[in-house]
């Protein structure tokens, strides 16, 4: 029988977006706000029905389509405070530029949806749903500046290069489901752990999952759509795209790679190293020589994808929980640095070069620390949270025996200081360009002060955010 | 012994449609060709008794993916001769992708059927409905899975809407009100002005 | 199985045969007399100065892609007829939520005007 009340979180988003998008449609301009303040009740309340119907257990239902575990349920809740945050960040940003329209709260929600059921998906087919849902909606937010080319220019590549990564993963899984004869995923890894088994074609097909999973991380040699789309979407979507997805990512590689073809482990370890070793070379390297800040954003993206990977790479259960902790950590950094963008810029200015950046201690010097913090952060200085996050995957690499890969991540975390330490080198020591004071809305100040310090407050108590990961995953 | 010569029939033609598709001049025959191609499929996916993919071919693709195709081609006004000339250029990256493709294919083939012959499928009996087995399932044990394709038609609409339409109906803005147009009298629009003589 | 398709297939051929042989009787006893005037585009009389093709206005695409979604509810809607006496009320239950959403994407593209010409 099926237990609707797992899958709750779920079928309450899926109302809460008919409710908001039938709402929004017969308001007028100037009531615009009741829509952003029904998707803020949307994730509010999908929090609470998350907490109401959580389970310490791990069940599936819908004949093992989905599953609700403890991991998943903490993975969710982290995912509604982000894209609250981005919903905040955003809103300011576009009433000035004429994007208050309710399709950005609607389609948000829906990229959360696919999220959450990317999260909670059993099988295959539920999972790859799931990632197109979350696509899906993020192709149509990246073009939704319809009068700027550059953001069409964006959409348009990650659209074409999406779909051929999804044509990939989707080729794969049907090779998988051809060698294995189901698409759920504890049956799959049953079946690839017979004796004899077809690890050959396995292997073929476990490539082109790969392929997939690489593309939604933005990892090197898939990470061409990662710069452009940071770059030319409007900054409140590159927002969302850089930060939620991430979430979206690691589901998708832990379901699969982890509890689906756990035990090709020794096959994906292989692929995974090249990925990471490439990823944090051409994210850090590129990175430098960047003067758009969202651009450099971009790179630096990359080359934390590298860390993430370390964490599956390692492929132990402390592995995992490692990869967690970096996935929410860098969420957690990407979010207040896309919001410091938010921040800085005016009616039809984008602060988004470098040099916007020089001086803010001197129009500011309160927003100038906590961007101190989130730079630091990313960097990973200690005590600041970023530090730990590398620390630990750093560790998880170390103990799979692979430390030649943990000194190249030391390497590259030395490379990536340069170009974070340049913008605090901006911030305090440059003459700034224009001195005008900053002018955003109270919500959006206090929100990224505390999604800043909270890097903070994290990095003083590593341990309760990493042992809250271990505990969830189980 | 029928079905194997209609096999080779069909796919031939199929070859036939797809090489024409990439060979043809003008992009609108190209996408004919497809049209014709995907018919060929279906009727392949036909012969594998999977009789709804070859129904939902015909009626999903080549009754309204292609019409679309059809619209993008004309809105788009592509010159082929142009996007001909990159074509020795990518030819070694097609072969390539091709062949490893090939390689994959029968890799698996391969495997799958390593120290086994091939046991040719038993057909169905002539009651055998594929499109019911296939419902049998999709709407019991995959029903979550139905519910989130829901999902993604209605994103769809919603990112066709959000990304493609613009309203005319701005302030200001002359538009053809055709009701309005169809109702009026000649005494809307006519004034029948008596002038009297004029003197000098 | 595949005996229930015989029909169609001696359609298809009595189709494409009538095609071929309709095309290859114009062709052989027809009296061509092509030189390069007939054969150039006719243009009242002054040369073509453009393609024959017109570009289409971008509002066409939103009616195909909405004709696609809901030709695709279609497909979700026949196999679902057809197994309707093996799926029973759940099924009915689970294609009522199917259809309710799409209602709803319908409610939206009526009320945002995406149906409208103008």
């Amino acid at each position: 029988m099926i237990d609707y009340a797992l899958a709750a979180p779920e079928i309450f988003m899926t109302a809460a977006i008919c409710v908001v998008l039938i709402v929004d449609v017969f308001l007028r301009q100037e009531k615009r706000w009741i829509t952003y303040t029904l998707s803020m009740f949307a994730l509010v309340g999908a929090a609470v029905v998350s907490l109401l119907f959580g389970t310490d257990s791990v069940a599936t239902t819908f004949s093992g389509s989905y599953v609700a575990d403890p991991a998943g349920n903490a993975l969710k809740l982290f995912a509604y405070v982000i894209v609250a945050l981005v919903f905040l960040y955003s809103r300011d940003y576009l009433e000035r530029n004429g994007l208050y329209k309710g399709e950005f709260f609607v389609l948000g929600l829906f990229g959360l949806l696919g999220l959450m059921i990317l999260v909670s998906g059993n099988n295959l087919l539920v999972l790859y749903l799931g990632l197109e849902l979350q696509a899906l909606s993020l192709y149509a937010l990246v073009a939704f500046n319809r009068d700027s080319a550059a953001a069409a220019e964006s959409a348009m590549k990650y659209f074409v290069l999406g779909s051929i990564a999804s044509g990939m993963l989707l080729y794969g899984i049907s090779i998988l489901y051809g060698i294995a004869g189901t698409i759920e995923l504890g049956p799959l890894a049953a079946a690839l752990t017979e004796p004899g088994g077809l690890t050959v074609p396995a292997i073929v097909g476990l490539a082109f999952v790969i392929v997939g999973v690489a593309f939604k991380f933005g990892a090197v040699p898939f990470h061409m759509w990662i710069p452009d789309v940071y770059q030319g979407a409007p900054t409140p979507i590159a927002l969302y795209v850089g930060s939620a997805p991430k979430i979206a990512a690691f589901a998708l590689a832990w379901r699969v790679l982890v509890e689906g073809l756990g035990p090709l482990h020794v096959d994906w370890q292989g692929m995974l190293v090249i990925l990471c070793v490439l990823s944090l070379v051409l994210g850090n390297f590129l990175a430098i020589v960047q003067t758009n800040f969202k651009r450099m954003l971009g790179y630096s993206t990359i080359s934390h994808v590298g860390f993430i990977l370390m964490g599956f790479i390692a492929g132990t259960e402390n592995g995992v929980r490692d990869a967690m902790f970096y996935t929410i950590v860098y969420v957690l950094m990407a979010t207040a640095a896309f919001g410091m963008i938010i921040l800085l810029s005016r009616r039809g200015f984008e602060a988004e070069s470098l040099d916007d950046f020089k001086g803010l201690n001197q129009r500011s010097p309160w927003f100038a620390f906590v961007m101190l913090l989130i730079m630091f952060s990313m960097t990973g200085v200690p005590p600041l949270v970023g530090f730990y996050a590398k620390l630990v995957v750093l560790q998880s690499v170390i103990e799979a025996g692979l430390v030649w890969l943990a000194a190249l991540g030391v390497v590259a975390a030395v490379v990536g200081a340069f170009y974070y330490l340049r913008i605090v080198w901006y911030m305090y020591f440059a003459e700034a360009k224009d001195s005008s004071p900053l002018v955003a809305a109270t919500d959006l100040r206090t929100a990224i002060s505390v999604n800043g310090l909270s890097l903070l407050a994290l990095g003083l108590f590593p341990g309760y955010l990493l042992n809250l990961c271990a505990s969830v995953l189980g | 012994m029928v079905t194997t010569v209609l096999f080779y029939a069909f796919a031939a033609i199929l070859l036939v449609a797809a090489l024409g598709v990439i060979t043809a001049r003008n992009p609108v025959h190209s996408v004919l060709f497809l049209v014709f191609a995907f018919l060929q499929s279906a009727v392949l996916w036909l012969l594998l008794e999977a009789e709804f993919l070859a129904i939902t071919l015909v009626v999903v693709y080549v009754g309204a993916v292609m019409v679309l195709f059809l619209f993008v081609v004309m809105m788009l006004n592509i010159n082929v001769e142009e996007l001909r000339s990159g074509f020795t250029r990518y030819l070694p990256l097609g072969i390539g992708v091709a062949l490893v493709v090939v390689i994959e294919i029968a890799n698996v083939i391969w495997f799958r059927s390593e120290g086994q012959a091939f046991v040719t499928p038993t057909p169905h009996a002539a009651d055998y409905s594929n499109t019911k087995e296939l419902g049998g399932v999709l709407y019991t044990e995959h029903v979550f899975a139905l519910e989130i394709a829901a999902m993604l038609l209605l994103l769809a609409i919603v990112a066709a809407i959000t990304l493609t339409m613009r309203t005319r109906h701005r302030p200001g803005l002359k538009v053809q009100d055709v009701p309005a147009q169809v109702a009026v009298r000649a005494e809307d629009r006519i004034r029948v002005v008596k002038v009297g003589p004029v003197k000098e | 199985m595949l005996a229930n398709y015989l029909p169609i297939l001696i359609f298809v051929i009595v189709a494409a045969g009538l095609g071929v042989v309709l095309l290859g009787i114009g062709f052989v006893l027809g009296r061509g007399q092509k030189d390069q005037e007939k054969l150039s585009a006719y243009e009242c009389g002054f040369e073509a100065f453009e393609d024959t093709r017109n570009r289409f206005d971008v509002r066409y695409y939103l009616v195909a892609i909405l004709f696609i979604l809901f030709d695709l509810e279609l497909a979700f809607f026949v196999p679902w007829a057809v197994s309707l006496d093996a799926v029973g009320l759940f099924g009915i239950g689970a294609m009522g939520v199917f259809l309710a959403l799409l209602v709803v994407g319908f409610i939206y593209e009526w009320k945002k005007g995406a149906l409208e010409w103008d």
